[in-house]
């Protein structure tokens, strides 16, 4: 009896650890293996060679993933600038005195409950070259369309504006939990000293939410890294490679043109792009 | 001390919402430029958020022709249902949504059940190791699924089990499970042990607790749970499509992606499908939008 009740919290968490092992944790190790043979979709029910590191050499050698290395950085930085920056202005400006902000703050963050799928089909109509609103509007305007989706050096900026209005909801949410965090009393005793508004701001608000906006940024970081949906749906990673971030790239390799080793060695190396996002971040934290 | 906390917690996330002019405003009386600036703002964060939102309803309620004329119109001149209807017995598109329904409702009892379980060893009893393992949980928590697309292609298709429904179910729980057992144990902890001990001293087995006392007290906590499950597996998108790509087989998102991409984008028939897909999140997130926020806050967490 005694015996059972010392396994009891095992065996209720028996069931989630499975699933976890068999859906998570397996296949994460696995892709190494992967990568190390040579895997297609045509020898996938075959046997694999055993190649090394040459799926890896093929990767460093494809100025395509150079590219799409590029790609990542310019879109990760401009995404991660853009919904940080709306996001923060959002919750300090619905944090004040304001009436109504509980109902405009869930509003906001509708785009959120939405899947980053539909933001992408939203925004491919919306920035369509030749007949969408927005090159219209443009046109109204007097200016000239723009190739929002076939220009290969705006593409990626179309992606990263649809990035900001899907993502921007979250950093929203979560810098008002931190701004809810603050003593009202701080702000009470600023004032009574005379501080401006714009002082306690930069004197009291920001320096208090600083570990929230850290774990946010690196949040918002690495899911910038990740996310492909929007790309694929978007453009699927055109003009040729223009908007290839490394994770379509993965995708493209393994699933476009069946090379599902050079995908997963793309796979490893995003996971080293994470980690380094995720160290740098912790870095910057303990200082 | 622990209880306390949690509800403080809660408080605190409700506030999120509800905040008016009472809470934790900076409370100075303020100018009228400066509150011209705020609803300036304001009003352009609207804009930004709904504008989208507007013009693929507007679309979807157009005739075919409308939808692709110059110059665009944001009401339609004469609206027609006729895109909704085509969405709606289109069988692809109707058997991708009965699975998109079925998938997320799997996954989200799958995950409630195995999580309630997974969620109570950690809130209710001391054992050896349990700190690394909620530690492991956070960390599994912050993989991105995209990594694993390869390897999970490869060992379900090893195991047959491509295109097949309830593998999807599987598979979606390691998006859902993690959060779920953090979100279970958090509101297990609120609720009081002395119950459940003078139920067992009574006899009665820790599952049978778990069944009668505790997860009836538990309700609000697994509304969140089963909201944001269902949120997450409807959404999902880049393990269905590469995992149950099979007309047969596809949930409602990768058939609207097959859509566009089989034939040349009809965006009327397009937009009544993102309205579509919209609705039922939408719909969940609203009517449970009081116990929604600390969930959210919870499980933005996995984006």
């Amino acid at each position: 009896m005694a015996q059972i009740s010392k396994l009891q919290p095992y065996l209720f968490l028996a069931p989630s650890f499975a699933i976890l092992l068999v859906f998570l944790i397996f296949p994460l190790s696995w892709n190494i293996y992967i990568a190390l043979h040579d895997v297609s979709l045509i020898t996938l029910l075959k046997e694999w060679e055993y190649v090394g590191l040459e799926n890896f050499v093929t990767l460093f050698d494809d100025p395509n993933f150079y590219t799409s290395l590029k790609v990542t950085l310019m879109f990760v930085g401009g995404s991660v600038a853009l919904q940080f920056g709306m996001g923060i202005l959002m919750a300090i400006v619905l944090n004040q005195q304001i009436r109504g902000s509980g109902v405009y703050r869930a509003i906001l963050i509708i785009p959120w409950t939405i899947s980053a799928v539909i933001a992408a089909f939203s925004f491919k109509f919306i920035l369509d070259d030749n007949f969408g609103i927005l090159n219209f509007i443009l046109n109204q305007l007097g200016v000239e369309s723009v190739g929002w989706l076939s220009d290969p050096n705006i593409v990626i900026w179309s992606l990263v504006m649809a990035n900001m209005w899907y993502g921007t909801p979250f950093t929203l949410l979560f810098l008002t939990a931190g701004l809810l965090s603050i003593n009202p009393s701080l702000y009470e005793a600023a004032r009574i000293d005379g501080a401006s508004k714009m002082r306690s701001l930069f004197h009291i608000t920001l320096p208090l939410l600083k570990p929230f906006m850290i774990i946010n940024l690196i949040l918002i970081t690495m899911w910038s890294v990740n996310l492909f949906d929007i790309q694929l749906i978007m453009t699927g990673g055109g003009p040729l490679f223009s908007s290839t971030t490394a994770s379509l790239y993965m995708y493209r390799q393994a699933f476009e043109f069946g090379l599902l080793s050079k995908g997963a060695a793309a796979g490893i190396i995003l996971i080293l792009i994470n980690l380094t996002v995720a160290v740098i971040y912790v870095k910057f934290l303990r200082r | 001390m622990k209880q306390d906390r949690s509800k403080n917690e809660n408080h605190k996330f409700t506030r999120i919402f509800k905040s008016g002019d009472k809470t934790n405003h900076q409370r100075t009386s303020s100018g009228l430029g400066e509150r011209l600036i705020l609803y300036g703002l304001i009003a352009i964060f609207l804009f930004i958020t709904f504008s989208p939102i507007v013009w693929i309803f507007s679309t979807s309620l157009k005739q075919n022709q409308e939808a692709m004329s110059f110059p665009p119109k944001l009401i339609p001149e004469d609206p027609t249902l006729e895109n909704f209807i085509f969405v709606l017995t289109d069988p692809t598109l109707v058997q991708s949504l009965l699975n998109s329904f079925i998938v997320s409702i799997g996954s989200t009892l799958l995950s409630v059940t195995v999580s309630a379980l997974g969620g109570y060893a950690f809130a209710r009893f001391e054992f050896k190791g349990k700190n690394m393992i909620i530690s492991i949980i956070l960390g599994l928590f912050m993989i991105p699924v995209v990594i694993n697309i390869v390897p999970l292609y490869i060992m379900l298709a090893d195991l047959g089990l491509l295109n097949s429904l309830f593998a999807l179910m599987l598979t979606f729980q390691i998006l859902i499970i993690p959060l779920n057992i953090l979100l279970l144990k958090s509101y297990f902890e609120t609720i009081p042990q002395d119950l459940e001990e003078s139920a067992l001293l009574d006899g009665c087995s820790r599952l049978g607790v778990l069944r009668r006392i505790t997860i009836p007290l538990s309700m609000p906590g697994f509304a969140i749970a089963a909201v944001l499950s269902f949120r997450f597996a409807w959404n999902e998108f880049i393990l269905a499509v590469v995992l149950a790509n099979h007309p047969d087989s596809t949930v409602f998102q990768v058939a609207l992606y097959q859509f566009i991409s089989l034939y040349r984008i009809d965006w009327g028939y397009l937009s009544a499908g993102i309205t579509i897909a919209i609705i039922p999140v939408l719909v969940l997130m609203l009517s449970f939008q009081k116990n929604m926020v600390r969930g959210l806050t919870l499980g933005a967490i996995r984006g």
